[in-house]
Order: C-alpha cells, then structure tokens, then sequence
C-alpha cells in the first residue's frame, strides 16, 4: 500500500490516504469510493452523500480513549434491513492502531479487531442463534448473541480501512457481554472477523466537553416534508431516526426513508387508541433529563381468547437516544434498554443487577395502532413474543424475534409522578393492580415488626432490672361460724412493708367445696390511712352429671393492683362464706414485684394492629396481582 | 408521609407507656377499686414515683 497520494479516476480531484492502514478514500468531489493497491488506484463505484443526523461526531474530530489519542477519519452509514440506519466511524489512533467507533440510536460501541487463534471457532451465521452464548472471542467475559442480520453499506465519507463497495451487503452478528462489553461478528470475510470492545460515552472519548461534539441540530429538511396522500405539512421531531411516521391529517402510515415520504396505508383507530398524552409532549424524569414524545403505539396480547391493550410512548432525547413511557390499565411505566449480557435468565426466574425477578407473562405481543414518529419500520400486526419478568417497582422484559433480542426494565410510575412529568393533571386514574406495581404498606409492616422487637427487649431488659418477686404477707385467718351467711367477719393482719414502684400481688385460698367465700380486703397505710380495697370472690364447685366428673372455679383466686407508695400497711379483711355455720380458713399472701404478661401482651396486640393490618393488605395486594399472571406467582423464590 | 408519622408516634407511644408501667410497677388491668385502670395518676392513692 505505497500510494499515499493519488488523482481521483474518476474526477482526477487530488486524493490523499492520511492513515497506513486506509484502503479506501471517499472522493470529496464526485463521491467515488476510490481503493488503493500496491501501484495504482481503483475505481469502486459512487457512493452516496451520509445522510445528517443528530451525531455529535465528525470527520477530523480528536479525542483520547485509555490515554491514546485518536482521530475519526472515515465514516460509513449501513443500512439495517428492518430500515434503521446507523453510522460507524473509523478512529487511527496514534499508536498506530485502528478501531471503529459505531453509533446507533444514542450508544456508542468502540471495537478493535481481534484475530481469534486457530483453535478458537465461532458459528456461522446461518447456525448462530440469537440468544446464544459465544466464551470463546475473550478471556474476561462471555457473549451474548443480541442481534443477528444482514446490513448495506450505502454511504460513506472520508477515509475508510478496508475495500468498501457501495451497496453491498454484509451479514453480521452484535453480541453484547457482560460490564458494556461488545463484539461484533462480521462475517463479510472468509474467516468472519471479529471486532470486541465495550460500549463507551462521550466522556470517554474525551469528547464530552469539545465544542465540536456538542449535539447539533441539523434537520433533514422538516420543513419541506408533506405528507404524500394528503399534502399535510409534517414536522418530524427526529427527521434522521424516523423510519416510519403517520400523518396526523389523514391518518396514513407513511415509509420515511432520508426524508422521502411514502405512502403505506391509511390506519384506523378505535377508542381503544385514543392516548392521552399527545405527540410532541416533554416530560422530565428520573436524572432530569427531558424526553419528548415523538410516537405512541397501541398493542396487544391475547390470552385465554381475551385481548388486553396498553399504550406504548417512544421518547426521544438526543443525548440519551430512545426510552419508552408504558401506560397499561392507567398504570404507568418508564421503560429503558438493558444490556443483554447483564441478564441472566432461568426457568420462570430472571435476574439482573442482583435482583431476581419472577415471570408474569409470556405472550406474543402484537401492534394494533400507530401514531407519530418510530425509529424503525413498524407495522400494525408486527408481533414479538414479549416475556415479562417482574420484582416491584421493576419489570425486566424480554421482547425476541428470531434475529433480535431486546431487555428492557421498567420503573413503576405513579400517575403524580406522570402528571408532574410533564406538567398535566387530570390523568385517568388506575385499576386493577399492575404487574409491578410496588406495595405501599411496606413501611407498617417493617416498622410495626421493629418496635415489636423493641418491646420484646425492653421485656427481656426489664427482667434483670425489676428485681425479683418478695412475699411481704403470708397469715392464715380463720372465717368462725356465724349464724348465717350475711354475716360479715373483720379480721386484720400482722403489718407489713410494703416497697414503691412495685406491683402488688394479692393471693386468698380457701378449702370451699361445692360453695363460695367472698374476702374483701382493704390494704390501709399506716401513715395517712389512705385505703385500697379489692374483692377476692373464692369458689369451687365439683360433681359428676351422666358419668362424667365436672368442676369450675379454684381454691385460691389472686388479684393484681398497681404499684402503692412505699410505708407500712395492714390488711383488713371482711369475709363472708356461704356455708355460715362451719369455720373456713383463709391464708392470704401479699406479693411484690410478680412478673405478668398483662401489660406486655396489651402492649403487643396494640402494636399489632397496623402491622396485621398492612399484612393483610398486602397478602391481598399481592393475590391480586397474580391472578392477573399465567403463571399465577406459583414460581419458588 | 403524615400517616407514616402518627403510626410511629402511636408506637412510641405504646412502648413508652409499656417501658413506664415496667419501670414503675403499673398494671394496666387493675384490680384496685380506686385504680380500675392501673394508672397511678388517676387513682387517689397516688403518692409519686421513684
């Protein structure tokens, strides 16, 4: 490749090959794509202007990646077969190496070569199954086949490293792994080549904050567009990324190819497809980062013989590229691209980013309607199978054909969270309970079971702390025979000590058989003579009633008071018994400090409550929320 | 977040009052006649605490 300077054969304009490694010049005066050899150089055949678009990037822009300068000599624009274009630019380093640095709807892919060794085989490309695990291309990570087809080179400009042929087409293969990495299988050659790197932003490119990378505007002509059926005015909102748009005026599906409109198809809509944010709306969300809504789709999935629609809003932001807002029984989502690689997928389970997700869903999700701008060529009646995986407030969706896979996670949106958005109210309120939707009584249920825990450790603190239980009174007294049973007897006790902040414990046992005594006893202190007073009803009756011995009530009954300020007191006791004309004797002990459960489980049962409650809920909450599933939640954590 | 607070004040509440008639010896079921709800500051007996 000696030839570094060289007349256009077709325009003889002066040609120079800057890099080594540059096999092909775009003529910039007739758009020849000239090759060069070994002494002369060869005519290829035109090639077309690069279309415009949004790209921060351009021919002669410098940056640096891993402290290696490098500059973007050529760019070639392929064609993808379902419509999209996308743009990949040649980077030289200053170290000598080459790399490509591709952008496709926001995302940026830097790769390199990477010869394989002989022993390293990867499939061809009628055999390789999208979805498929590639470990063999690198050491540090296996890949994921995302993307199989067949793209046309239909544009270039600049210098480019190796013998492009306008309009010829290449199969390939995008596989993504995991931490950004990708790779790309270009099986134009014989062995396919293979190109790995990562995916990588402006900022590491160096190129975040260079005047010439700043996103500029420069519209395909919106303006002059109209609308082929009708003659309506359209204003694409991203003229370089529409593929297909629909005419607001006439409502016909119209084939957008580099600002050529063609007419498709007239498209009719139900009520079904009546969106209640309009195209061209502006809603900041998580970041802040403002996304405009530049289409929104009706689709489908039919289960059991039932369809179940929802609507589904493209956003659009040059700096991000494309997210998706999903409105599904008024519930809302904001749906963003997930790498491939960085989810691994089970049975019925998925995970990503540490979580696990459970499946919900897996149908074949069809397009029912249309309106305003998309990226790619969509048509009414396109269908994808679509599994939905989902770990409130997240869902993990799967959407694959048989040369794509797509992840996307959604983020539970409450409607608030919508309206302010993007600055609207009134939005129709949801139903039903959505797939993802978080459970809001979560914060009851956590924090009604800490302070349960707080109230068991301060029991178990208090133990320790309270001391032990003391007997201050133990006396026997004696109930003499009086002449019948209204008679009251008066007996007092010994005195007795009694502690503060203590508990008192006022126990009376009687040897009553088949009758009642009822002791009445007033605890007096000493001091001031100030009384507490308490009923001690004893009673104990036994017998046998068709076979069977029976019983109720006890010999001995206790009562519980709080605690009474410390002193000397003694007890006056006023017993009456039922049977008047035999003595009783009573034994009475008076306890301090007696442990009870009382105020412990009252304590517990009020703290219960909202927690129960919230429990409740949410065994509810979640119940519905699977009935709504095919696979009804029946999936082991 | 105004539910959220008068829940946990509800519960503080409960566990003050739990860790109260712990420390000073309050039955919340109480059999006293002067004292039916265990609470010292209602019935008249009361003479104060620690």
């Amino acid at each position: 490749m000696s030839v570094l300077q060289a007349n256009c054969p077709s325009c003889a304009a002066p040609l120079r090959f800057k890099s080594g490694s540059t096999v092909v010049v775009v003529c910039p005066f007739c758009r020849s794509a000239v090759a060069r050899n070994d002494r002369s150089v060869e005519d290829l055949g035109k090639v077309a202007e690069v279309a415009e678009s949004e790209s921060p990037l351009q021919i002669g822009l410098r940056g640096e990646f891993r402290s290696n300068n490098f500059e973007l000599t050529g760019r070639a624009q392929l064609k993808h077969e379902s419509g999209g274009f996308w743009d990949e630019w040649y980077a030289t380093f200053s170290n000598g190496s080459t790399g490509w640095l591709a952008e496709a709807q926001g995302k940026f892919y830097l790769t390199f070569n990477k010869p394989l060794a002989e022993n390293v085989s990867i499939p061809d490309f009628q055999t390789l199954v999208v979805g498929q695990t590639i470990s063999d291309i690198s050491a540090e990570t296996s890949f994921v086949a995302a993307e199989k087809g067949t793209a046309t080179y239909i544009a270039a400009d600049g210098e480019i490293p190796y013998r492009l042929t306008p309009n010829e087409q290449n199969d390939y293969a995008d596989l993504s792994g995991a931490n950004r990495a990708f790779a790309t299988i270009d099986y134009g050659t014989n062995p396919p080549l293979v190109y790995v790197g990562e995916e990588v932003s402006l900022e590491d490119l160096g190129l975040a904050n260079r005047e010439s990378a700043e996103r500029k505007t420069r519209k395909v002509s919106a303006e002059t567009l109209s609308c082929p059926n009708c003659g309506g005015a359209l204003d694409l909102i991203a003229p370089d990324k529409t593929m297909r748009v629909t005419c607001p005026f006439c409502n016909s599906l119209l084939d957008a190819n580099q600002g050529n409109l063609k007419f498709l198809q007239t498209l009719k809509a139900s009520p079904a497809d009546d969106f209640v944010l309009p195209i061209g709306a502006e809603g900041a969300f998580a970041g802040g980062e403002k996304n405009k809504i530049i289409g929104a789709m009706t689709r489908s999935v039919t289960i059991e013989g039932t369809k179940y629609f929802w609507h589904e809003y493209l956003l659009y932001n040059p700096r991000i590229g494309f997210r998706w807002l999903v409105q599904s029984d008024n519930h809302w989502n904001f749906v963003e691209p997930v790498n491939v690689a960085d989810v691994a997928e089970g049975d019925k389970t998925a995970t990503f980013n540490g979580k696990t997700f459970k499946i919900f869903q897996d149908a074949p999700a069809r397009v029912e309607y249309v309106k305003g701008e998309f990226y790619w060529r969509v048509e009414v009646g396109e269908t994808v199978r679509a599994v939905d995986y989902v770990n409130a407030p997240l869902m993990l969706s799967r959407e694959s054909t048989a040369k794509e896979i797509n992840w996307s996670l959604g983020t539970y949106l409450t409607v608030g969270e919508v309206e302010t958005a993007f600055g609207v109210s009134n939005l129709p309120k949801p139903y039903n309970i959505a797939p993802n939707q978080p459970f809001t009584g979560g914060f009851y249920i956590k924090a009604g079971l800490a302070m349960l825990g707080l109230l068991c450790l301060i029991a178990v603190l208090m133990i320790p702390l309270g001391g032990l239980s003391s007997t201050v009174l133990l006396q026997e007294i004696v109930l003499q025979p009086t002449a019948n049973a209204s008679i009251a007897q008066t007996i007092f006790s010994q005195p007795f000590e009694l502690k503060a902040n203590r508990n008192v414990k006022i126990t009376a046992s009687a040897p009553v058989n088949n009758s009642f005594a009822e002791v009445d006893v007033d605890l007096i202190n000493e001091q001031n003579n100030e009384v507490e007073s308490v009923d001690i009803p004893i009673e104990y009756y036994a017998g046998v009633e068709d076979g069977e011995s029976w019983s109720e009530g006890g010999r001995t009954s206790d009562v519980y008071i709080s605690s009474l300020p410390a002193g000397n007191y003694t007890l006056r006791v006023e017993g009456t018994k039922e049977n008047p004309l035999t003595a009783l004797p009573v034994t009475v002990k008076v306890e301090q400090n007696v442990a009870r459960g009382v105020n412990f489980w009252l304590s517990f049962f009020l703290l219960s409550i909202l927690p129960l409650w919230a429990l409740i809920r949410k065994m509810t909450f979640e119940s519905r929320r699977w009935s709504e599933s095919m696979f009804g939640g029946a999936v082991d954590d | 977040m105004l539910k959220k607070i008068l829940f946990l004040t509800f519960g503080a509440v409960i566990i003050l009052f739990y860790l109260s008639s712990s420390w000073f010896g309050w039955e919340f079921a109480n059999s006293g006649r002067n004292s039916r709800f265990g609470m010292p500051f209602i019935y008249g007996g009361f003479r104060g605490g620690k």
